[in-house]
C-alpha cells in the first residue's frame, strides 16, 4: 500500500528530501499555473478538513479572481475533538506541508501564506518555525524559489483557543486580529478573504496530498482509493479499541476494517456499542453500520458525515448519554455567540443534556431535546450550530431508550464522579 | 521611537519582530496578546492597555478579542496552567476521574488556583491528544496515557 | 431590471438590493432584530428568515441579495415556526421584566412576541444573570435584556469610530461592555442605545420618568449646538423635552448625533433661566415688566442715538439665534438707528476665511455637501478637530478613512488619531507653513501637469516663492518625509475635501493661509468646509450681520444694492461700514456710546476677556438679551429673557449653507420669555419704527425672500423635508469670471521671496517652551452647556490639560492644582495629564464660569478683516 503523509524517517529536511520531498514543487515550477490546477483537478482531491469539497474547483475560482496580492493560508487550527492527523503532519513531516503550501502558491501566484495553527499545538509551532528556517535555507521558501524566480514566505501563526476559527472565514477573521466569528458568504474567501484579498484556505491535510500528486502525478493518484475521492486519508482512532492511533488508508476504507483490522478490535474483549466516524460533529452511528466505506458519500448515507474522519469509538459499557452532555458542553463553551439558534439553544441543549445525566431529568425531555435541536438545525449563520443539533438527534435516534433509562432510573452504567459531584450539590 | 516601560526589553524585541510579519494596525494583536500574557502573566487590564498602546488600537478593541479566545488568561493564574482535557475521547477513558483527583488533591476547581498558588486549572476542549488519552497540557508540554497515578506523577514535576 | 416575486407579489427592482430591502420598499414587513440601516449587514438574529424556492435552507433576508426570477415566501408556516422558534431562543434568557422596563412599548422584542405569539415556557433552566450597571452618570446597561444583536458595538466601532464599547466573552457568556466594564470612556454621542432594539443599553436621564407611549409628541428640528445642524426628534411630555432620539435616515445627520446634541438639551428645563425683564436700578438689577422695559430700553437708544448720531449704537447678533432674529437685529439698527456697527462671532475667523475663499472662487465656495466627505477619495484637514468642534461632520472623515481613502491632518486632530493615514502635527501657528511645504511637494510631483481649467491662478500658484523642505520642518516641527509623503497620497487624487478651522483666519498671515489652501484646494480638485462652532454661525453672515454687508451677502456700501432694501425698509440705510467686533469694544465709551447685545457672551467668549468687561463698563447702556444670566448680562443695564431654540419657530443656516427649519416643541416653558425678533421688534415699535410690523416669524422669511436677492423666492414651506442648500432659488453675488483676490494673490506670491516672511510659532507666545492653547472639548462648548446636567456629569469642571512629558516639565502632576498666569489674568484649574497630546502645549477650555481661559488671551486685529487674533504674554503656568 501507497503511503506518501507521514512516510518520513524524521521531521527533518533531510529526511523529507529522503523520501522524494520537494520533487513535486520542482515540477510544478516548470509547470504554467493554470496546468498545476488543471492537474489538481484531475486528480479529484477533495478537502480534507471536513466539508470535502473538491480543491481543483476552489483553486480555480481563486484563480479566476484578477485581484493581486492573493494569500494562501493553511488551516492548522484542528480542533473537532477525536481529531489529531493535522498535528501528526505538522510535528512529523512538516516539509510535507511546506511544499503543499508553495504548489498552491505557485498555482495561485501568492507570494505569502500564514499557517493558522491552533494555539493548543505550542510545539507544533516550535517545529513549522525550525522546518520554516530550513526551507528557506535550502531555497524552497523565499525571494527565488528553486532557481525559478518564484517568491514566496510563510508566516506561522499561533490562535488561542477557538474550535470555531477552523470555519475558514472565521479563521480570518481571527488571522486579522479580530473575534473569530465567520464572516457572511457571498463574497467568499477566494475573492475577498484576508484584508479583502483573493485567499486561498485549505486544510493541512489537504495541502499535504498536493507534493505526491505533484511528483506522481495525477494519474497515479486517482489509482488510490475510491475512484470518485481517490487518495489516502488519515484516520485517527480514539477511545475503546486496542490500538489507538493514527492510520493512512485509502479512502473508503471502511470502518470494520479501521477498527478491527487496524486498531486491533475493542479494548479488553469488550463489545462495539457506537463509534462517531468523523469528529464530535458527526453524528454517532451503531454497530450495524461499520461496514460502510469511510468517504464522503458513502458516511453521509448512513445519516453521519466523514468530517474530519476521527474515528471515536465506544464499548458497551460507555454512558452514552455522558458522551451527548459532554459533546454539548463542548459545542456551548464554543459557540462563537453571534447567531441566536447557535447561541442559546446550545446551552439549552447542554442544559437539558446536564439534568438528564444527573438524574434530573422529566418527562418530555427527549421530546424538547429533539425540538430544540431542530430548531437550531438548519437555521444557524454557520455549520457549527448544525453540528451540535444533529450530534443530539444522533445519538437520541440510536440510543433512545439509554435516554429514557436516564429519566426514569437514573444512569445504569453507575454513575462517575462528577455525576456523584452534581447530584450531591 | 516611543518608549513603553509597560512591557520588558524581551517581550518588547519579540512585538517588534511581530510587527514586521502583519499589516499596520489590528492584524499583530493575537500574536501580541500571547507575547503580553507571558510578559504581564495574565492579561490583566494593563497588560490589555500596553498592547492598545503599543499597537494604536482602541483598548476595548484589544478586550474584545481577548476575551474570545480561551486561553488568553483573564485572571491571575497559578505558575503552573493545567490544561486537562475531558472531552469525549478522554473521558470515557476516565478524565473525570482525573479531573476529582486534581480537586482533592491540590484543591483545583476548573478555572480556579490552587491555594498555594501553583496551580491553576482549565478543562480543555481536545488538546489533540485523543489517541493517548486522557491527556493534559501543563504549560506547553503535553502529557497523555494519564492514570490517577500517573498524574501525579507528572505533576509533582512541576513546582 | 431584476425581477422578483415576494408572497406572489411580482416587485421590479432597479438594482440589487437585498430582500428585506425589496420587501420593505414594497410595503411588506419582514422583522428583523440585528439589521439596521446604518449598519453593514450582520445576519446573526435570525428573525428574517424567510423561504426562497431552490434553496433547502431558509435564509436570512436581510443578507441575500435579491437575483432576478427568485421568488420569496415571507411568511409560510415554515417561515413563521422558525421565527417562533428564534424567538423561544432570546426569550429563554431574557428577563420577564416589560412591566418595569422603560424600553416597554418601543421594545422590538416585545413587539415581536406580540405579533408571533408568545410560547409557552419550556425552559426550565435558570436564566443568565447580569446585575445592572449603573456605573456610568448617563448610560445604563442591563444586559441579562441583551439579545445580541451587536448593533450598539457595530455602531461604535464602524459609524462612530470610537471603539468604546465591545462584546466581551463567547457563546451564551458574551456581553457588551466598555473596556472599565462600568464607566465609559466615549464620546457619548448615544448611538449604541439609540440602536438598541430592547433595553439593555438605555439613557439615565429618562430613566423611569414615563411609559414611551404616554409620550406627547416627537417634534424634528435641527440641533443647537454647532454648525453642522443636525436633524433630531425632540420627545416631549408634559412640556418638557424628555429625551432627544435621532432621525434615521433624515437630515445631513442621518441619524447620527453627538454627545452635545443627545444629552445636552438639559440647560431649557434649567431653572437658572431668566424668567422676567431686568433693569438696572440704583446699580442693581430689578425685575421689571416686559412694557416698562421696552419703553425704556426704546427711550435710551434714542436718547443716545438723538445725542451723539446712529454710530454711537453697536451691536453683537447671535450665534445661536434664528435667521428670522439676527435680520431683525440688523435691520433694528440699519434702518432703526442709522447704524453699520453691526457685528458676530463669525468676526472670530469665519467671516474672513469665507471671504478670502469666495475672493478667489466667488461666493458659495464652501457651500458643499457634508455628506459628500465620505465618499472623497481623499480629506485634508488644517487647524481643526473636527470630531470635536463639529463632530458629525468628524464622523464623515471617519468614514472616508474607513473606507480607505486618503486622510491627511495638519495641527492636531485627536478626534482623528485613529482615523487618518497622514498627520503633520505641527507646533501651534504654524499650520501654514505646511501648507506651504505641502504646496511645494506637491508642485514638484506634478511638475506642470496642473488641473489647467484656471491659467491665472496657476500663474499665480506658479510664482509662489516657497520655502524650502529644511526650512518647512525647522518651523512647524514636522519631518519634511511626512510632508512628502503627504504630498504623494493627495497628488493623484480626483475628489477632495478641505476641511479648515477658523484659527487658519485668525492669523496674521490669514491671506496667506488661504492663498496656499487655495492653491491645493485646485491641485486636489477639493470642495471646502469650514469649521463653524455655533449652530447659525453661517447665518450671521448671510443675513447681513457684519458692519459692511446687507443681507444676502451684499455690500453696504454699494447703491445699487443698498437701494432695493431702502426701498422695502423706507428709509435711506448709511452706505459707510460700520465698525468691526473688536473695534466696538475697543472704541466703548468714546465712539461707541450703547450696545445691543444679542445671545451672546462676549466677557466670556472673546480674547482679552478683562479688557471686555472694562470696554462694557465704559458703555452709557449696554442691552443683553439672553436666556441665562451670563457674565455680559450681569454687566447690563437691561437685562431681556428670550426664549431657547425648543420655544421658537425660525431657521438656522448651516455650515454647508443650508438653511433648515426649527419647530417649536415647547409651548409653556420659558414662556415669560419672548422671541428674540419680537423684543427688538417690541423696542422698535416703542422708538418709533413702523416697519416691523411681524405677526410671526414666517412674516420675516418673506420679507427676506422679497428684499434679499439671494434669497429671492424662499418660501418656509420648502424647507419642511431636508431643508434647501445655497443657493436656495436666488442669485447669489455674481462674480463674472473676476475673482478680486487674485491680482493681490500674484502681488502676494512674488512677495514672498524670503524665508523669514513665513510665519513662525504662534499665536501663543513661547514662554519656556511651554504654550497655552484653547482646547475645544466635545462635551462642552460655550456657555450653555454648563447648564446641562448630562454633560456636567461627563466632564464636570475645568481641568488644565497637558501630556505626561509636558506635566513633567512643568512639575505638575494628575489632580494637582495648577495656576495659569498672562498679562490678562490668572486663573487655578485642575490638572489632568493625558496620553497623546502634543508635548510643550497646555489646553484650558473656555466653557466654565471663572475659568474662561480665554480671557487670559490679549489679542492683534489682522490689519484687513479686523479679526482678532489671540495672543498670550508674559505666560507662567506653575504648580501650586
Amino acid at each position: 500500500m501507497t503511503r506518501y503523509l507521514l512516510d518520513v524517517e524524521n521531521p527533518n529536511l533531510d529526511g523529507y528530501e529522503k523520501a522524494g520531498g520537494y520533487q513535486g514543487l520542482a515540477r510544478a515550477l516548470s509547470m504554467e499555473p493554470a496546468l498545476i490546477i488543471e492537474e489538481v483537478k484531475k486528480s479529484g482531491l477533495r478537502g480534507r478538513g471536513g466539508a470535502g469539497f473538491p480543491t481543483g474547483m476552489k483553486w480555480t475560482f481563486a484563480a479566476g479572481d484578477p485581484k493581486f496580492p492573493k494569500y494562501i493560508i493553511c488551516n492548522a487550527d484542528e480542533g473537532e475533538p477525536g481529531t489529531f492527523k493535522d498535528k501528526a503532519i505538522l510535528e512529523k513531516n512538516p516539509h510535507i506541508l511546506i511544499e503543499g503550501m508553495a504548489v498552491a502558491a505557485r498555482a495561485l501566484k501568492a507570494e505569502l501564506g500564514y499557517i493558522y495553527l491552533r494555539g493548543e499545538y505550542p510545539k507544533g509551532k516550535d517545529i513549522l518555525q525550525a522546518a520554516l528556517k530550513e526551507a528557506r535555507g535550502k531555497g524552497y521558501l523565499g525571494e527565488n524559489i528553486m532557481g525559478s524566480g518564484m517568491r514566496f514566505d510563510i508566516h506561522v501563526h499561533l490562535g488561542a483557543g477557538a474550535y470555531i476559527c477552523g470555519e475558514e472565514t472565521a479563521l480570518i477573521n481571527s488571522l486579522e486580529g479580530k473575534r473569530g466569528q465567520p464572516r457572511l458568504k457571498p463574497p467568499f474567501p477566494v475573492n475577498s478573504g484576508l484584508w479583502g484579498r483573493p485567499t486561498m484556505v485549505n486544510n493541512v491535510e489537504t495541502l499535504a496530498n498536493l507534493p505526491f500528486i505533484m511528483r506522481a502525478g495525477a494519474a497515479q493518484y486517482v489509482k488510490i482509493g475510491d475512484p470518485g475521492c481517490p487518495g489516502n486519508k488519515l484516520f485517527p482512532v480514539s477511545g475503546h479499541v486496542e490500538k489507538p492511533g493514527l492510520y493512512e488508508l485509502p479512502m473508503g476504507t471502511t470502518l470494520r476494517e479501521i477498527i478491527y483490522g487496524q486498531a486491533g478490535g475493542i479494548k479488553n474483549g469488550k463489545r462495539l456499542k457506537a463509534v462517531i466516524p468523523g469528529g464530535i460533529s458527526a453524528p454517532v452511528l451503531p454497530p450495524d453500520a461499520i461496514d460502510c466505506p469511510m468517504d464522503f458519500v458513502s458516511v453521509q448515507k448512513q445519516g453521519s458525515m466523514l468530517g474530519s474522519g476521527g474515528v471515536m469509538v465506544f464499548d458497551n459499557d460507555t454512558c452514552i448519554v455522558r458522551v451527548a452532555h459532554r459533546a454539548l458542553e463542548f459545542f456551548e463553551r464554543e459557540s462563537c455567540g453571534k447567531c441566536t439558534p447557535c447561541r442559546e439553544g446550545t446551552s439549552w441543549l447542554r442544559a437539558i443534556l446536564e439534568r438528564i445525566e444527573t438524574r434530573q431529568g422529566r418527562e418530555g425531555d427527549l421530546q424538547l431535546l429533539e425540538d430544540v435541536s431542530r430548531n437550531i438545525a438548519g437555521n444557524t449563520f454557520c455549520p457549527l450550530g448544525d453540528g451540535a443539533a444533529s450530534a443530539v438527534l444522533g445519538f437520541l435516534r440510536h440510543f433512545r431508550e439509554e435516554f429514557e433509562e436516564h429519566i426514569k432510573n437514573g444512569c445504569p452504567f453507575g454513575p462517575d464522579d462528577h455525576t456523584r459531584t452534581v447530584i450531591a450539590r | 521611537m516611543e518608549n513603553f516601560p509597560a512591557f520588558s526589553p524581551g517581550a518588547l524585541a519579540r512585538l517588534e519582530e511581530i510587527k514586521k510579519k502583519y499589516p499596520p494596525g489590528r492584524a499583530a494583536l493575537m500574536p501580541a496578546l500571547h507575547v503580553a500574557q507571558e510578559d504581564f502573566g495574565w492579561l490583566k487590564p494593563e497588560a490589555l492597555k500596553a498592547v492598545a498602546e503599543y499597537l494604536e488600537l482602541p483598548e476595548m478593541t484589544v478586550r474584545s478579542t481577548a476575551t474570545f479566545y480561551s486561553m488568553y488568561r483573564h485572571k491571575k493564574t497559578g505558575r503552573n496552567v493545567i490544561r486537562l482535557c475531558t472531552n469525549v475521547s478522554c473521558l470515557v477513558l476516565g478524565a473525570r476521574t482525573l479531573k476529582g483527583i486534581l480537586e482533592g488533591l491540590y484543591g483545583l476547581a476548573p478555572g480556579n488556583t490552587s491555594p498555594d498558588n501553583r496551580f491553576s486549572l482549565e478543562i480543555a476542549d481536545c488538546i489533540g491528544a485523543c489517541g493517548s488519552g486522557p491527556a493534559m497540557l501543563v504549560n506547553d508540554d503535553l502529557h497523555t496515557g494519564l492514570d490517577a497515578k500517573k498524574v501525579i506523577e507528572v505533576l509533582e514535576n512541576y513546582k | 431590471m431584476i425581477s422578483i416575486t415576494i408572497n406572489g407579489r411580482k416587485i421590479e427592482l432597479e438594482g440589487p438590493v437585498t430582500i428585506l430591502e425589496a420587501a420593505r420598499k414594497n410595503g411588506i414587513e419582514i422583522p428583523t432584530l440585528c439589521s439596521h440601516p446604518a449598519l453593514e449587514l450582520w445576519g446573526g438574529c435570525r428573525m428574517c428568515l424567510v423561504e426562497i424556492e431552490k434553496m433547502p435552507r431558509l435564509q436570512t433576508s436581510c443578507t441575500v441579495t435579491a437575483a432576478d426570477g427568485m421568488t420569496v415566501y415571507t411568511e409560510t408556516p415554515r417561515v413563521v415556526a422558525a421565527r417562533k422558534a428564534m424567538l423561544e431562543f432570546l426569550l429563554i434568557n431574557h428577563p420577564l421584566q416589560c412591566p418595569t422596563c422603560d424600553k416597554a412599548g418601543e421594545c422590538a422584542l416585545q413587539d415581536l412576541t406580540v405579533r408571533y405569539g408568545a410560547v409557552a415556557g419550556r425552559f426550565e433552566e435558570g436564566k443568565r444573570t447580569f446585575p445592572e450597571n449603573v456605573d456610568d452618570p448617563i448610560i445604563v446597561r442591563n444586559m441579562e435584556r441583551c439579545i445580541m444583536c451587536t448593533r450598539c458595538v457595530r455602531m461604535c466601532d464602524s459609524v462612530q469610530g470610537a471603539s468604546a464599547i465591545g462584546v466581551v466573552g463567547r457563546g451564551a457568556r458574551s456581553h457588551v461592555e466598555p473596556f472599565s466594564g462600568g464607566r465609559y470612556n466615549c464620546e457619548y454621542c448615544g448611538n449604541c442605545l439609540n440602536v438598541c432594539p430592547v433595553g439593555a443599553i438605555m439613557s439615565r436621564l429618562h430613566r423611569y420618568t414615563y411609559r414611551p407611549w404616554q409620550m406627547d409628541k416627537a417634534v424634528k428640528t435641527v440641533c443647537s449646538f454647532c454648525g453642522v445642524g443636525c436633524t433630531m426628534l425632540l420627545e416631549v411630555r408634559g412640556d418638557a423635552i424628555q429625551k432627544v432620539s435621532p432621525a434615521f435616515g433624515k437630515g445631513v445627520n442621518n441619524g447620527l448625533l453627538c454627545g452635545r446634541g443627545m444629552f445636552g438639551y438639559g440647560y431649557v428645563g434649567s431653572p437658572e433661566r431668566l424668567k422676567t425683564p431686568l433693569v438696572r436700578k440704583n446699580g442693581k438689577l430689578e425685575p421689571a415688566s416686559w412694557d416698562e422695559t421696552l419703553a425704556f430700553a426704546a427711550s435710551r437708544l434714542l436718547e443716545i442715538k438723538n445725542r451723539h448720531g446712529g454710530r454711537a449704537i453697536g451691536g453683537m447678533a447671535g450665534s445661536r439665534c434664528t435667521n428670522e432674529d439676527n435680520y431683525v437685529f440688523q435691520k433694528f439698527l440699519r434702518a432703526g438707528f442709522g447704524s453699520n456697527n453691526i457685528d458676530s462671532v463669525a468676526r472670530l475667523g469665519l467671516l474672513h476665511a469665507q471671504g478670502l475663499l469666495e475672493g478667489l472662487f466667488g461666493q458659495g465656495a464652501a457651500a458643499n455637501v457634508i455628506t459628500g466627505i465620505a465618499g472623497s477619495d481623499a480629506v485634508l484637514t488644517v487647524a481643526c478637530d473636527p470630531a470635536q468642534t463639529n463632530p458629525v461632520m468628524g464622523l464623515q472623515v471617519r468614514a472616508a478613512a474607513k473606507a480607505g481613502r486618503k486622510v491627511v491632518t495638519i495641527g492636531h486632530a485627536r478626534g482623528l488619531r485613529r482615523h487618518r493615514t497622514h498627520s503633520l502635527p505641527t507646533v501651534f501657528g504654524a499650520e501654514g507653513v505646511a501648507l506651504a511645504g505641502l504646496l511645494k511637494e506637491l508642485l514638484r510631483m506634478k511638475k506642470d501637469s496642473l488641473p489647467g481649467e484656471n491659467l491665472e491662478l496657476e500663474a499665480a500658484i506658479k510664482e509662489f516663492k516657497l520655502p524650502e523642505p529644511e526650512e518647512t520642518e525647522r518651523l512647524t516641527g514636522v519631518p519634511r518625509a511626512a510632508i512628502s509623503d503627504a504630498a504623494a497620497a493627495l497628488k493623484d487624487v480626483s475628489t477632495s475635501s478641505i476641511i479648515a478651522g477658523r484659527e487658519l483666519a485668525a492669523s496674521m498671515d490669514a491671506r496667506r493661509n488661504f492663498m496656499l489652501l487655495a492653491a491645493i484646494g485646485y491641485i486636489i480638485n477639493a470642495r471646502f468646509f469650514l469649521i463653524s462652532e455655533r449652530p447659525n454661525e453661517q447665518g450671521l453672515i448671510d443675513m447681513g450681520c457684519a458692519p459692511d454687508l446687507l443681507p444676502g451677502g451684499r455690500p453696504v456700501s454699494l447703491h445699487t444694492f443698498r437701494e432695493s432694501y431702502e426701498r422695502e425698509w423706507g428709509v435711506k440705510l448709511n452706505p459707510e461700514p460700520g465698525l468691526t467686533l473688536m473695534e466696538m469694544f475697543e472704541q466703548a465709551g468714546d465712539a461707541v456710546r450703547a450696545m445691543y447685545i444679542m445671545g451672546e457672551n462676549p466677557a466670556f467668549n472673546l480674547p482679552g476677556g478683562k479688557k471686555i468687561m472694562e470696554a462694557l463698563e465704559k458703555l452709557d447702556f449696554l442691552v443683553v438679551q439672553d436666556i441665562f444670566m451670563t457674565e455680559t448680562a450681569s454687566l447690563a443695564d437691561v437685562v431681556l429673557p428670550s426664549k431657547a431654540w425648543p420655544e421658537k419657530e425660525g431657521t438656522y443656516t448651516n455650515l454647508e449653507k443650508r438653511i433648515q427649519k426649527l419647530d417649536r416643541a415647547l409651548e409653556k416653558n420659558g414662556e415669560t420669555a419672548k422671541e428674540d425678533w419680537k423684543i427688538l421688534a417690541g423696542i422698535g415699535k416703542h422708538a418709533g419704527l413702523n416697519n416691523m410690523p411681524y405677526a410671526a416669524s414666517s412674516d420675516i422669511i418673506d420679507e427676506l425672500a422679497r428684499v434679499s436677492p439671494l434669497h429671492a423666492g424662499l418660501r418656509l414651506k420648502d424647507l419642511e423635508q431636508e431643508g434647501m442648500m445655497w443657493p436656495y432659488k436666488g442669485k447669489p453675488l455674481g462674480m463674472g469670471g473676476h475673482v478680486p483676490l487674485l491680482p493681490p494673490m500674484r502681488t502676494m506670491a512674488k512677495a514672498m521671496t524670503t524665508d523669514a516672511q513665513m510665519p513662525g510659532p504662534g499665536p501663543a507666545v513661547e514662554i519656556t517652551g511651554v504654550v497655552l492653547e484653547i482646547e475645544k472639548p466635545l462635551f462642552h462648548s460655550g456657555t450653555l452647556s454648563r447648564h446641562s446636567g448630562a454633560l456636567l456629569d461627563i466632564v464636570g469642571g475645568p481641568e488644565a490639560k497637558m501630556s505626561p512629558e509636558t506635566g513633567k516639565k512643568l512639575g505638575i502632576t494628575e489632580g494637582g492644582k495648577v495656576k495659569i498666569s498672562t498679562a490678562n489674568g490668572e486663573m487655578v484649574l485642575k490638572a489632568k495629564i493625558e496620553k497623546g497630546l502634543p508635548a510643550g502645549v497646555v489646553f484650558a477650555g473656555n466653557n466654565f464660569r471663572e475659568a474662561g481661559a480665554l480671557g487670559l488671551f490679549g489679542y492683534e486685529l489682522e490689519p484687513e478683516s479686523k479679526t482678532p487674533v489671540p495672543m498670550v504674554k508674559d505666560l507662567e503656568i506653575t504648580p501650586l
